[in-house]
Order: structure tokens, then sequence, then C-alpha cells
């Protein structure tokens, strides 16, 4: 599922997270922040839209999910060559961030996770990606 | 209000921040998807304590979905107790797991009903610009 925020396409940003009210908030969340944002239910999900070429600039993951992982979908995800896209792990979990970490993710944020936080992460996207461009 | 009476933490701050004319309903929105989970996931957490033999993997990934979505709407009090309750699903503590969960319930049905209250309230007192007019 596609979210766009009006008049603002700059950010791809693809959402990974079973939680229904953890989705909303944090869909919303990027959307404020001009994303245009796809979601997923869990780690399969994430990993078969880049199977089917679909690009993003940035992916935030969940750590427990139905059928896969955040962590799990990130090693798939690195071991197609998707090198460049920032990889944030998300998680109340104490010990995710070794998870993450351990696994390529750039970054690991915990949840519940606030606007204050995930602002900067956006703009260092947009910001590389304006480099890219030029 | 309920934030005052630590009930809720400042997530429940955020959400109101994102309330703006684009989404006007935004934290009632969010906040009834959280009371329409959670009742489904205390019942399968209730099943599943009630089930022999013990599944203590299944009750942490329940507590974990239940421990989630509270914490996304800044239900502190919710989000405590999941936690007590995953410690004792680590310690195989059923007995433990079972005097959480009537803890959680209690919790959640103090939280539902304030949150109702709290969401009546704003409704008669509507918008806020309608607020300040009345007062000139």
């Amino acid at each position: 599922m596609e979210l766009k925020a009006k008049g603002f396409t700059s950010i791809k940003a693809l959402l990974v997270e079973d939680i229904e009210v953890c989705r909303l908030v944090l869909s919303t969340f990027l959307l404020r922040l001009h994303c245009e944002v796809t979601l997923a239910m869990n780690g399969k999900e994430a990993v078969d839209l880049f199977l089917e070429g679909k690009k993003f600039d940035i992916v935030l993951f969940d750590k427990d999910m139905p059928v896969m992982t955040g962590p799990e979908a990130i090693v798939k995800i690195r071991a197609m060559g998707e090198t460049d896209v920032k990889m944030v792990g998300v998680s109340a979990d104490d010990h995710a961030m070794e998870a993450f970490m351990s696994v390529g993710a750039d970054l690991f944020v915990p949840k519940p996770m606030r606007m204050e936080a995930l602002g900067p992460i956006i703009q260092e996207v947009i910001n590389k990606k304006k480099n890219d461009m030029v | 209000m309920v934030p005052e009476m630590g009930y809720l933490d400042e997530q429940f701050n955020q959400l109101e921040e994102l309330q703006d004319e684009s989404s006007p309903n935004f934290v009632e929105e969010v906040v009834a998807l959280f009371l329409k989970d959670s009742p489904r996931l205390l019942s399968n957490i209730e099943q599943t304590i009630g089930k022999y033999p013990q599944d203590f993997y299944r009750l942490d990934s329940l507590v974990h979905q239940l421990k989630g979505s509270g914490s996304s709407i800044g239900a502190v009090r919710m989000k405590n107790e999941c936690s007590v309750f995953k410690a004792h699903c680590n310690d195989r503590n059923l007995e433990g797991c079972r005097r959480s969960l009537q803890k959680m319930k209690r919790e959640h049905a103090t939280l539902k009903q304030k949150l109702e209250s709290y969401f009546q309230l704003l409704r008669q007192v509507g918008p806020r610009e309608h607020a300040v007019n009345s007062r000139k």
C-alpha cells in the first residue's frame, strides 16, 4: 500500500511493521516529513517489494514480525546488492540494537519513535539524495 | 485529564501534535484502533494461558504486540505491565503471567474508560478556536 503526502514526493520510505497501531502512527510521522510511504506487514513482504524491482531511499523495520523478522529481511535485501538504501531498525526490545546492527542496519531507533528522532534521519537521507544528484 | 493521571506518557502528546486540519481526528482514530485490537489480544493471551502444555513463546509474542500498540499511544501503565508479563514468560512462571494478565485487564478497562471520557469531553468543548471566540 502506498501513501503520499500531497505535493511532496522527495523520499521513498518503506515501513515494515506488523502491528496496525504502530503502522498508523509511524506512517503518519513519515507523511508529515513529506515522505512517499509504502507499507509492508512483515519482512517477507519487504523482500518481495525489492525483488519486484521497487526502489526506496529508506526502510524502517520492526524487529519481531510473523513470516520473516526485520533482521532476516535486512540480510536478504543487502544480499541483493541494495547497499545504498538506508536501513533503520525500530523496536521496543532491549536486545534489538545488536540484532539489527549485526546484520547490516545503518541505524537503530528505540520504540516508540519520536518525531524529533525521525526528522534528522529523513533530513540526512534528503541531503544524501541531493548530493548524489549533483 | 488523562495525561496528568499517569496513564499516558509523552507519546500521547506526540500524537496530539500530529493532529491538524488534514487529520482533525487523528488521535481518536489511533486510540480507536488500539481499543479495537487490544481486547482481542487480551482474550488471546487469556486463552493461551489456559492451554496445556504452556506455550510461553506464543504468550510472549502476543504480549509483545500488546506492548507495541500500547506504547504507540503512550499507554505507559499497560506498557509497563506488559514488560512484567514478558519477564514472567521468560522465567516460565505461569502463575506470574496469570497475575500480570489480571492487572493488564484492569489497567486496560480503566484506560478505556478514561480515554472515552476524554474524547467525549473534547467533543463537548469543541474545536479550540470556538472556545477562544466564545470569550470575546
